[in-house]
């Protein structure tokens, strides 16, 4: 890039910005309240939820509809891992992680065949069974659950940082997934799975790619959400709310944008936690956030971020490649078949 | 001269409606197979089962020494057959350099100086260098078309795929898609072409198939073909549509 001051301006000021924010994360328990500490730990859950969900439908046209299975998976493991096998914590979320991956990609064969709705429908089935047999399974607390026994010790402030690791990371891993030459494959798949094909972009490789990351991230956020819970169950944990949550991140904040989960998992965090002030009955709070989810959908289809960005023609955390920018960084020697050549 | 391509015998269905039966030919190096036919003679199918997009229930496709006929479209397409749309599929969220540079990146998989290098080479050449940061879905049909050819040059292919390229366009446009072609042609790449404007492709072509109802009907050279009773039957029954 050409360092002249307009460039150094902007980097300036995008660091800045991403410090400040960054150091507001990492000291909030020293000065915010609980509440707020809570409520923050919560976004980072949900926002790394958005982002997994985001990665899946918003970039490879995998509609999900079973991101619970991860969300349980991940608590479930966390809790044999650290009560049953004495395990650290850390070691429980990154197990949690790794079931999710080998679940993921077991499945991944049956499911990779399918496209659009039946994609959808098979995964919220292999949800709904594994929610079946984990709730039969006596080593498993059957309807109970199990408790998370070392979870009991950490303080919710503790809870916190692993919940803002995780969503700094998971959005750091985004934005470089998003730079690589994989994230500009998930671009092609997106708007136009066959021409993708043909131009070359492996199909079931950069999928897997995907269903193996999503599963793996949503499978550590499940562990971190079950330590704040301390007891994880099975139909809370694999229940298809996740995904509702999920989608209505997504779909708030802009489907296909970096910025977009950010957004919508922190309206969602406020939108609940109002609601669950109005009314203790969760269906019915389901069914508003629906109705908020539809009215957004028909005002602004793409999202807060993505509306943002089209009227004001720029992007937060863009994976966009200029022309400029790609020559700039790369320089190249000037082609030498132009049109005017071509005709004299 | 070295056949590049073999098809053997194919047969092509969809489901139960089957297009293509018992075709057969081949295309030499460096050569232009031009393929002609009524409206739903199976041409576009062809095409799909040269790239991929649809596996033969018979008969075999040998590319470059290798048989082809199960593979993916990916694969093919890193093996040196690229292809257009007939209605252009560009890949509308991105920019016009971005869809050059999936075809770039993954068609042969190089160095990042080198994937760059190709994009820019082929925007130029494609009239499309200009254009370079304007999203996809902006663009006029003949942009598209202009990018369809683009992003398939960017996978450097050995084999080019023409789906008609000239369809939809002015009289104008059809001009300067066609000196694109030209120049397409004098690079020496192999092209298998579709179009419909006859006169262009009788004197354009080295070899000439004429498709009716899935059947190639007639092959051979230009003159040949353009000269068959055959051909003239199938032919003038639905020019005027
Ligand atoms: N995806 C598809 N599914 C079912 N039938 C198809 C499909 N694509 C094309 N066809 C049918 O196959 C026949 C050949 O179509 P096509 O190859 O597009 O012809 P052409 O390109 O020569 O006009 C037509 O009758 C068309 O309706
Ligand atoms: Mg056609």
């Amino acid at each position: 890039m050409r360092l002249n001051a307009e460039n150094i301006k902007g980097m300036l000021l995008r660091y800045i910005v991403a410090i400040v924010i960054l150091a507001a994360l990492f000291t909030l328990p020293f000065w915010g309240g609980r509440y707020i500490v809570m409520l923050v730990m919560l976004m980072g859950m949900y926002i790394t939820l958005g982002h997994m969900w985001n990665l899946l439908a918003g970039y490879s046209g995998l509609t999900s509809l079973g991101q619970q299975m991860y969300i349980g998976v991940g608590g479930y493991t966390l809790a044999v891992a650290s009560t049953n096998l004495g395990l650290p914590l850390v070691v429980g979320l990154i197990m949690g992680g790794i079931v999710s991956v080998i679940i993921a990609v077991g499945l991944s064969y049956l499911l990779l065949r399918m496209k659009g709705m039946y994609f959808a429908i098979a995964t919220w089935m292999f949800a709904e069974a594994m929610l079946l047999i984990v709730a039969t399974v006596s080593f498993l607390g059957k309807g109970q659950g199990l408790f998370i026994t070392e979870a009991r010790k950490l303080v919710t402030a503790q809870i916190y940082y692993f919940s803002i690791v995780l969503v700094v990371i998971t959005t750091i891993v985004i934005v470089v997934l998003l730079r690589s030459k994989l994230g500009l494959g998930l671009f092609a798949i997106r708007d136009n799975d066959s021409a993708s094909a043909t131009s070359g972009v492996p199909q079931f490789k950069s999928k897997l790619y995907c269903m193996i990351i999503s599963s793996f991230i949503t499978g550590v956020c499940g562990g971190v959400f079950y330590m704040s819970q301390v007891w994880v169950q099975p139909y809370a944990s694999f229940s298809i709310s996740w995904t509702v949550a999920a989608v209505f991140i997504v779909v708030i904040g802009g489907i296909g944008t970096i910025a977009g989960p950010i957004v919508g998992g922190i309206i969602y965090v406020f939108l609940s936690q109002y609601l669950s002030t109005l009314s203790q009955i969760g269906s019915l709070n389901m069914v508003i956030l629906g109705v908020i989810a539809v009215a957004v959908i028909l005002v602004a289809p793409k999202g807060i971020v993505g509306t943002v960005q089209e009227k004001f023609g720029f992007e937060i955390l863009s994976a966009r490649r200029w022309l400029g920018k790609s020559l700039a960084k790369v320089p190249v020697a000037p082609a030498p078949a132009s049109e005017a050549e071509r005709e004299s | 001269m070295r056949k590049i391509l073999n098809v053997d015998n194919l047969h092509v269905a969809y489901g139960k409606f089957k297009v293509l039966h018992e075709l057969s030919f081949d295309v030499e190096e460096s050569q232009v197979l031009g393929v002609i036919g009524p409206n739903g003679a199976g041409k576009t199918t062809l095409m799909n089962a040269l790239s991929g997009l649809v596996i033969p229930y018979d008969g075999t496709v040998v590319f470059d020494g290798v048989n082809i006929t199960k593979k993916s479209p990916d694969e093919r397409c890193r093996h040196g057959i690229g292809r257009t749309y007939q209605v252009p599929r560009p890949f509308e969220g991105l920019t016009v350099f971005e869809n050059v540079l999936v075809g770039a990146a993954y068609g042969v998989g190089k160095s990042e100086r080198a994937v760059i290098a190709k994009a820019v080479e082929v925007l130029k050449s494609t009239s499309l260098y200009e254009k370079s940061d304007t999203v996809a879905g902006r663009l006029t049909l003949l942009d598209r078309k202009r990018l369809e050819i683009a992003r398939a040059l960017a996978t450097e292919p050995k084999l080019l795929l023409l789906d008609e390229v000239a369809a939809g366009l002015t009289d104008a446009e059809v001009h300067e898609v066609m000196e694109l072609v030209e120049y397409l042609k004098g690079t020496g790449i192999t092209i298998i072409w579709i179009e419909h404007v006859i006169k262009t492709m009788a004197e354009s072509t080295d070899k000439l198939l004429c498709l009716s109802t899935g059947t190639g009907l007639i092959y051979g050279d230009p003159d040949y073909v353009m000269a068959s009773k055959e051909v003239e039957e199938v032919y003038l029954g639905v020019e005027e549509e």
